[in-house]
């Protein structure tokens, strides 16, 4: 338990402040010796745990289609209206693909709502941290910067298999 | 020529002054008050906060603190989403403690609904509410620390806090806007790796505090500028609404967690720090000892904590888990349908209060069987503190101005909502 002081209970030691001075001074004297807590960013980089909620992007499956059907699920969720999703007919076996796809970088929180809803696991949360932009338009991507093939991916969806 | 004495001169010069033609008035020079606006950049206000103060000479007057720098309009755009889409919006009200706050959001709904959360996810909710509340008290020693000047405190207090940041990096994938709590539970299972972190930081914590205390707990200047400064009796603390180590600095033994307990709080044994003098001091012993405590109630979680399941089973209301979503038609239309269109709770009325790191954190929800709530009223415990301002900082200098805010802690994400 940590010692309490107040004013009138200070000891003529503490009163003279110099040997406090001393003790504050050897505390902090201490403390350039033991490891460093800081991480040198840019250099150092941070490297992400599998629950980490980077920026969305979209599942690409080894055929280079998208899981995505359009469903619209992930827009009605988002929290900040970042998702924009327009749905086509396509002849392949899930019969609807999502003709655009766009995420606003500057409006997505980062909340993982999108991905929790989504019924065919097409949209999750990668490690991507590193995000920058001059100017707005940059900012929303299109479905060529959020497909990202699915073996990338795999510690994100094995995470949400085992926890969600 | 006249001679005139050095006393006359000041008096001459007014008078020519005044003789002549001029629309010139002088009143006497030294005894004007001053009126200075602190805030709303002001480094320490923490955040938006604007202070209207009468100095005379450095002596505070009178004080008007103006609020809504900030303000969002957090209520009303509650009542144009679901409950569930308003998780991350309870983030960013007291942004110090997000966890706390998403788990007052979850329980509130879940009251309103008449949804019960499994016992591993109200466990899992009190280890979180509790790390909160030392990563937002951490902050305000810290910030009242450097707000008096001693600035090593602030640095040794944030690396703690960030050893908590890196434990919500892990359990919930996010540092700062946490949205980890779900209607019905949390959003995913505590991971073993997270579980462990919890411990190895308890375990580590008080030491590492005991060195931040040892800088300040004897240091001379810095008590002299908290004691007896901005003090607030029982009585008036009260009347104003304090809640929190506020209050409890006032020497009222006053706590959520005790007077209505939730979550399992009841099966927790913990201490009330609770100080008389109703100074800036008596309020920085309380955070520091109500650490100390949290600690000790993390312990206990750890070891109470039982397997399970952490969402409950509730097919209408809670979303269902993920695997079974993209196997079984029925979730997948549950999942649509609370998406859509909300989990309609019940036709009526709830109010439900936590003890947040800053006081009570009550949400006041209305249904009218809708998805969304009807009205959403936030009682949040900064702005009602701040009320107490005026009364605080009268008669005191200007610097203590400074020790006064840092002592009540406002967070102005909640105080303007
Ligand atoms: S990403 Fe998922 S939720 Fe969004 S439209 Fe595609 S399938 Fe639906
Ligand atoms: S992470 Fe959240 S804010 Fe971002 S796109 Fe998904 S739902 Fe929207």
């Amino acid at each position: 338990m940590s010692v309490k002081r107040r004013e009138k209970d200070l000891t003529l030691l503490e009163k003279i402040y110099i040997p406090e001075i001393v003790k504050g001074l050897s505390l902090t004297l201490k403390s350039m010796f033991k490891p460093k807590f800081t991480l040198k960013y840019p250099e150092e980089k941070f490297i992400p745990p599998a629950s980490y909620r980077g920026r969305p992007v979209l599942v690409q499956e080894k055929d280079g289609h998208e899981r995505c059907v359009a469903c619209g699920l992930c827009s009605r969720v988002c929290p900040s209206l970042a998702i924009e999703v327009q749905a086509a007919e396509t002849e392949l076996e899930k019969e609807r693909y999502p003709e655009k796809f766009e995420i606003n970088m500057i409006r997505c929180i980062f909340c993982g709502f999108c991905e929790e809803v989504c019924p065919e696991e097409a949209i999750v949360m990668s490690k991507d941290y590193e995000m920058a932009f001059t100017n707005r338009e940059e900012a929303i991507y299109g479905k060529d910067k959020l497909l990202v093939p699915v073996e990338q991916l795999q510690d994100r969806i094995d995470f949400l298999r085992k926890y969600k | 020529m006249e001679r005139v004495t050095k006393e006359e001169v000041p008096s001459k010069i007014l008078q020519a002054l005044l003789s002549t033609d001029s629309d010139i008035s002088v009143d006497g020079a030294l005894e004007n008050e001053m009126i200075l606006n602190m805030g709303p950049q002001h480094p320490a206000t923490h955040g938006v906060l604007r202070l209207l103060l009468r100095l005379d000479g450095e002596t505070v007057i009178a004080c008007v603190p103006e609020l809504g720098y900030l303000h969002r309009g957090y209520e009303k755009m509650a009542e144009n989403m679901t409950y569930y889409e308003f998780i991350p919006h309870t983030d960013r009200l007291d942004y110090l403690s997000p966890m706390a706050n998403n788990v007052a959001w979850a329980m509130a709904v879940e009251k309103l609904a008449g949804i019960e959360s499994p016992a591993r996810a109200q466990y899992i909710r009190m280890m979180i509410t509790e790390l909160a509340r030392i990563a937002s008290h951490l902050v305000a020693i810290g910030a009242l620390a450097m707000d008096v000047g001693a600035l090593t405190v602030f640095l040794w207090t944030l690396r703690e806090r960030e050893k908590i940041l890196d434990i919500w990096d892990i359990l919930c994938g996010a540092r700062f806007t946490n949205s980890y709590t779900r209607i019905g539970g949390v959003a995913n299972d505590a991971q073993p790796e997270a579980l462990a972190k919890v411990k190895w930081f308890i375990d580590q914590y008080e030491p590492n505090l005991d060195e931040c205390e040892k800088l300040i707990n004897t240091n001379r200047i810095f008590i002299e500028r908290l004691d007896g400064v901005g003090v607030i009796s029982a009585q008036d603390a009260i009347e104003i609404g304090f809640t929190g180590p506020n209050l409890r600095g006032s020497g009222v033994e006053f706590d959520l967690r005790r007077a209505t307990p939730y979550l399992f709080y009841n099966e927790i044994d913990f201490n009330i720090p609770v100080y008389k003098e109703g100074d800036c001091l008596a309020r920085y012993f309380v955070r520091a000892d109500e650490t100390r405590e949290s600690i000790k109630i993390i312990r206990q979680v750890l070891d109470k904590m039982p397997q399970g399941e952490v969402l409950a089973n509730s097919p209408k209301k809670v979303l269902p888990k993920k695997t079974e979503i993209y196997s079984k038609m029925e979730e997948l239309i549950h999942d649509f349908m609370i998406v859509n269109f909300g989990i309609n709770p019940p036709v009526g009325e709830v109010y439900s209060a936590v003890e947040n790191p800053k006081g009570e954190l009550g949400f006041y929800l209305v249904s009218n069987g809708e998805g969304r709530p009807w009205k959403c009223k936030i009682r949040s415990p900064s702005m009602v503190n701040l009320q107490a301002l005026p009364m605080l900082v009268k008669g005191h200098m200007v610097s203590d101005v400074v020790a006064i805010i840092g002592s009540i802690d406002p967070v102005m994400g909640e105080a303007d909502k």
